[in-house]
């Protein structure tokens, strides 16, 4: 994205990894800064076009939250030769399906076809960054829905609100303190001016980037993506600044209330580094030693042994410009949240403590070999990995090379990161319990 | 020399496409279709009934395993929750390894192993397969009970249930299947703290003897596999899984309901109303009609372009989405159609809900509706059927429903047969908008008053626990003491007292909105004791203006000049007062209700509901009640962001609905006693 080359540049990389799995891709930007990655695979004649923006909720301002999410709703509403109401008729009508969605960082649109309509679906997603209709009607209509879906997904959901109070007490700075979906009364005071200016801003060939995968003819297809996305016209460049938390060095301690729960829940999130650092990829290992299967340390000892817990686990919520390490439980019985939070923290200086057995490492690495084999399983699944590892990451071939990063990944590397970020003064302890009629 | 040379040329012919232009407003047609295949499976049988079916394919050097156990359902009675209990106790050690090294195992391979009642799954990287399998067949066959892991089931089973009991969905989806299919059918029997308890160890060792069995089971294999070495060695694990008697079962036939009812669950703690519309049907996979009913509830609400969708999502705002299923079974089929919407809108969206139904059955589906509901199933099955998985799926199918061999090759023939006449024959068959149950699992409170004034179906009460029940109480008990004139004074009280408001003799408010993307603006000066004018312009041009000088009143606009008369000079003599309020103190406290999660008195006057928050004294909202051509119209406002002006609160932002435009008024400017004069009246 950041060439700005007339006439494409052909990228072919070489990899070797121990499986015949390579995902091969081509990639090039086209003058107006749009980024292309075409990935062949003519084992079923199916098709996906996606394109990644390189916008999300981190994004917005702090009074108009939800914003993009919002307005991915909007892009749904027509363009200029495509009228209202159509956008889902045109997709299904050709026997394709489509969909989108946002997070903090990036929001992604697809459709997948069968192969013979590959030009319908870069014809549509063209259009959607040449000239879309953004209206009133649509802002009405769309406010209402999205409404509908906070209330479906988080208000009427068991424990549906806990995300959002992590976030607020991760975050004090930074726009990942605020949820995805937003404050519904940002959303009502929201413009239709601030709606095109964000337009105007985001949806810019040179902040996105298109992917095709499937059942394509690749010279083809480079034919067609430059008559579809070669005319739209360059974006002014986008200015990030990443903004910096101050460290946490004093436990923080909140609780929140949900009228939909009957059981309390004890979280325990700590604050770390991007996704794309490799104590990330380390904290992701700790993550799967801690609660993956069965045999787990924390599965075993509190939901199987000791029987203090109906569910524990440990996730690493990554994202672009900081992660949220998170374990939880669920007590069974009579246990006190207090008592939960001391095993899983036991759990922890073990593993500040001491080397996880040889045993174990090997186990972490055939857990990770397994989940890199079926990262790639479906055509759908790979266009989305490459979108996200080349707007995300800033390198496309993650999608090959990452496994490498989590092999040479050490025990004692595993140590130290526990050592790093684990600790009970960085963490934020939350009290997630029943609201009292 | 040559590469070069290509290149070059390959160049000129891209910086020559990039000048040919392509007119975008011409949506691109087509290709020919591709080549559907159908992924080949091989198929045989082991003596103890067990059918193993297999699909090669060496993409990714992975296998995975499905067994399933077809036995037909069966009612467990007292103790439902006996067969999911055995299910989740499986694996958990062996005669031949213990839980602990099973697990170990498992994990260390990065593989995964479930079992459930009626089945088990097993997936790994090629190479560990054959111990993964291994470990699936050896707790298919030879899983231990023990007291120990019994207990500790019962008590994850009972958190389990706590957990449930305020979640909304949950509860929906409990009490619709108990509706629908009674609560001594298999399908409509749940799980309680009283039937976990009539549950014994040994219960589950025989449930496990008794059905755990290979009579009616189908193994099937995906994936990086040599079909002969695997056959060798399913057959090597799974020969000796010794074959039983399946107990007959004898279940009821679920009923429809004569003329359609609501079935409401009250629910306080809901944001959202669960509604189910749903009916009870006879069809299974391969039925003539099949394709039809397929058909039609695709047009109806098979998806995002879908009539329920468009209409109730697209058209409305009333839900995130609106859709149907016709859920083919052998034993009990239904057809559903599903919305789960704001408290406000439960009744809106049954009416709508409805009609839809109502229009599919009494109006045949437009061509072009047919066609590209079967263009949207031809296109599915082409992105689905080269998947493995899906080979796999219709081979099952085949064997499980009895379906001729090549009923997936004729699938797409007979999807492209159907015609708007068998949609509309299905429709009226499947879709019973006469004999339906209407489930709204809500919150009362919020729902029902406007459910018993808009709908005419009988409303039946059932709790959580799909019981017969009362209908729940309406609103809260007003305190003691609490009137409607208490009320209102404090609410002058929070906006900044009496005696400031006194002083008030005339009012200046601008406000600003938009309609249909274009600014509008509102202008309205009031003076005591009555007195009132309203300019509405756009642009600078005024659009209407009405005018009440505390005698007689007009309106003016679009070059029309009214006077006011009759009812409507009755109504500006009462309602053009500086505030309103005023005459609410002798309007009658009719009830506490809660608006938005916050409870507010409910003061009735005249034609107009007022609600102000219990907790500020503010006045949160009104609801003003027109009749127009023989309907009822409620006109909603609701006001926020009080902010003072000269001590005195005004709220900032008023909301109103107009018909189906939801405006907001953002106030510009308030003055107080000074910018209006008597001319303004004239």
């Amino acid at each position: 994205m950041k060439k700005n080359i007339l006439i494409l540049i052909l990228t072919l990389f070489a990899i070797t990894t121990s499986f015949g799995q390579k995902v091969e891709f081509e990639e090039y930007d086209l003058s107006n800064g749009l980024h292309v990655i075409l990935h062949q695979d003519n084992s079923a004649p199916v098709v996906t076009t996606s394109v990644m923006y390189h916008v999300g909720a981190k994004d917005e301002n702090p009074e108009r939250t939800g914003f993009a999410h919002f307005f991915e709703h909007l892009l749904f509403e027509g363009t200029k030769n495509i009228k209202k109401g159509e956008w889902f008729k045109i997709v299904s009508s050709n026997g394709g399906k489509n969909n989108a969605n946002t997070t903090d960082d990036r929001t992604y649109y697809y459709e997948v076809f069968p192969s013979n309509n590959l030009q319908l679906g870069l014809w549509m997603e063209s259009e959607r960054m040449l000239h879309p209709v953004i209206n009133q009607g649509g802002v009405d209509t769309q406010n209402e829905v999205v409404k509908e879906e906070k209330r479906l997904r988080v208000d009427n959901q068991p424990y549906g609100n806990f995300l959002a109070n992590v976030k607020k007490n991760l975050f004090f700075k930074h726009p990942y303190k605020w949820t995805t979906i937003g404050k519904m009364k940002h959303l009502d005071d929201a413009t239709l001016a601030e709606f095109l200016a964000f337009n105007k801003k985001f949806y810019v060939p040179n902040n996105a980037t298109l992917v095709v995968a499937g059942d394509i003819d690749i010279n083809k297809t480079k034919k067609m993506v430059q008559d579809y996305f070669a005319t739209i016209p360059r974006g002014k460049d986008i200015v990030r600044t990443v903004i910096t938390e101050d460290p946490i060095t004093k436990q923080i301690n909140a609780k929140a209330y949900d009228a939909n729960i009957q059981i309390p829940a004890v979280i325990n999130a700590y604050r770390v580094p991007s996704m794309k650092t490799r104590d990330a990829r380390v904290l992701d290992m700790i993550s799967s030693y801690l609660s993956g299967g069965k045999s787990s340390v924390l599965y075993k000892k509190m939901v199987d042994q000791k029987k203090m817990a109906l569910q524990v686990g440990a996730i690493g919520l990554n994202q672009e410009d900081y992660g949220m390490y998170i374990t939880f439980g669920l007590p069974q019985g009579k246990t006190t949240l207090a008592d939960l939070t001391k095993g899983i923290d036991e759990e922890i200086v073990k593993i500040q403590t001491n080397l996880i057995s040889e045993n174990d490492y090997q186990k972490l690495q055939n857990q990770f070999e397994n989940r890199f084999v079926n990262a790639n399983a479906s055509v759908e699944g790979i266009a989305n990995s490459l979108a996200r590892y080349n707007v995300l990451y800033g390198d496309t071939n993650l999608i090959n090379t990452e496994i490498n990063i989590y092999r040479s990944i050490t025990r004692e590397e595993i140590r130290e990161v526990a050592k790093k970020y684990l600790n009970p003064n960085q963490k934020l302890v939350l009290e997630y319990l029943p609201k009292k009629k | 020399m040559k590469v070069k040379l290509i290149a070059f040329i390959a160049l000129i012919t891209l910086s020559f496409s990039a000048t040919a232009q392509i007119d975008r407003s011409i949506q691109p047609t087509p290709g020919p279709a591709p080549k559907v295949k159908l992924g080949k499976v091989k198929k045989f049988t082991l003596k103890n009934g067990l059918q193993v079916i297999m699909v090669e394919n060496h993409k990714l050097p992975r296998v995975s395993a499905n067994l399933t156990i077809d036995n037909p359902p069966y009612s467990e009675g007292n103790k439902t929750g006996l067969s999911n209990m055995m299910g989740s106790l499986l694996g958990r050690g062996t005669n031949h390894i213990t839980k602990d090294e099973f697990n170990e195992k498992v994990d260390f391979l990065g593989a995964n192993v479930f079992f459930h009642s009626t089945g088990a799954s097993a997936r790994s990287l090629k190479k560990y397969f054959p111990e993964i399998l291994g470990l699936m067949a050896d707790g298919v066959k030879n899983s231990q009970f023990t007291q120990e892991e019994f207990d500790k089931e019962v008590k994850v089973t009972l958190d389990g249930i706590k957990s449930g009991e305020k979640s909304v969905t949950n509860i929906a989806r409990r009490v619709e299947d108990a509706l629908i299919y009674g609560k001594n059918h298999p399908y409509g029997e749940f799980t309680t703290k009283e039937t976990v308890g009539n549950i014994t160890l040994q219960d589950v060792k025989n449930n496990f003897n008794r059905y755990y069995k290979p009579n009616n089971a189908y193994l099937v294999i995906v994936g990086d596999i040599n079909p002969k070495k695997t056959k060798k060695l399913v057959k090597s694990l799974f020969k000796d899984w010794k074959k039983g008697t399946i107990p007959a079962s004898n279940i009821a036939k679920p009923t429809n309901v004569t003329t359609t009812e609501i079935d409401f669950i009250n629910m306080p703690n809901a944001v959202q109303s669960e509604i189910l519309v749903a009916n009870n049907i006879n069809l299974k996979l391969g039925d003539k009609d099949y394709y039809a009913a397929l058909l039609a509830n695709a047009i109806l609400g098979g998806g995002g372009t879908a009539r329920l969708f468009m209409n109730l999502r697209e058209d409305k705002g009333y839900t995130y989405g609106s859709y149907s299923s016709v859920r083919q079974s052998r034993h009990a089929a239904t057809f559903r159609a599903t919305a789960s919407v704001r408290n406000i809108v439960t009744d809106s969206s049954v009416v709508e809900i409805q009609k839809e139904i109502n229009k599919i059955r009494y109006q045949k589906v437009t061509a072009d509706e047919l066609k590209n509901a079967k263009a949207k199933y031809v296109g599915d099955f082409v992105m689905e059927v080269q998947k493995p998985a899906t080979a796999a799926r219709y081979a099952l199918n085949i064997a499980r429903f009895n379906l001729p061999s090549d009923f997936y090759e004729n699938y797409l023939a007979n999807i492209n047969a159907v015609t708007i006449d068998d949609v509309q024959n299905a429709a009226i068959k499947y879709f019973k908008g006469d004999k339906a149950r209407v489930i709204i699992t809500g919150k009362g409170i919020d729902v029902l008053k406007n459910l018993e004034q808009t709908v005419d179906y009988k409303i039946n009460y059932f709790d959580t626990f799909g019981n017969p029940t009362t209908k729940p109480k309406m609103s809260m008990p007003i305190p003691a003491g609490v009137t409607a004139k208490s009320v209102v004074d404090a609410y002058f009280k929070a906006i900044g007292g009496k005696d400031k408001v006194l002083k008030v003799k005339t009012l200046l408010m601008k406000s600003t909105t938009k309609v249909q993307g274009m600014d509008l603006s509102l202008e309205i000066k009031s003076a005591a004791p009555n007195k009132q004018a309203v300019i509405v312009s756009m642009m600078g041009n005024t659009m209407s203006k009405q005018v009440f000088d505390g005698e007689k009143g007009y309106s003016e606009g679009q070059g029309r000049h009214i006077d006011l008369k009759g009812k409507e000079l009755e109504e500006a003599k009462k309602k053009s007062t500086l505030f309103s309020d005023t005459s609410y103190a002798t309007g009658t406290l009719k009830r506490i209700e809660p608006i938005n999660g916050k409870n507010a008195y409910v003061i009735v006057s005249g034609d107009t509901e007022v609600f102000y928050d219990m907790a500020s004294g503010l006045k949160v909202k009104t609801i003003t009640t027109t009749k127009a051509g023989g309907k009822e119209v409620k006109s909603p406002s609701s006001f926020e962001d009080y902010k003072e002006v000269n001590g005195i609160k005004f709220p900032h932002t008023i909301k109103r609905k107009m018909g189906p435009m939801n405006l907001v008024f953002k106030i510009q400017e308030i003055k107080i006693n000074e910018g209006v004069s008597d001319k303004d009246f004239q």
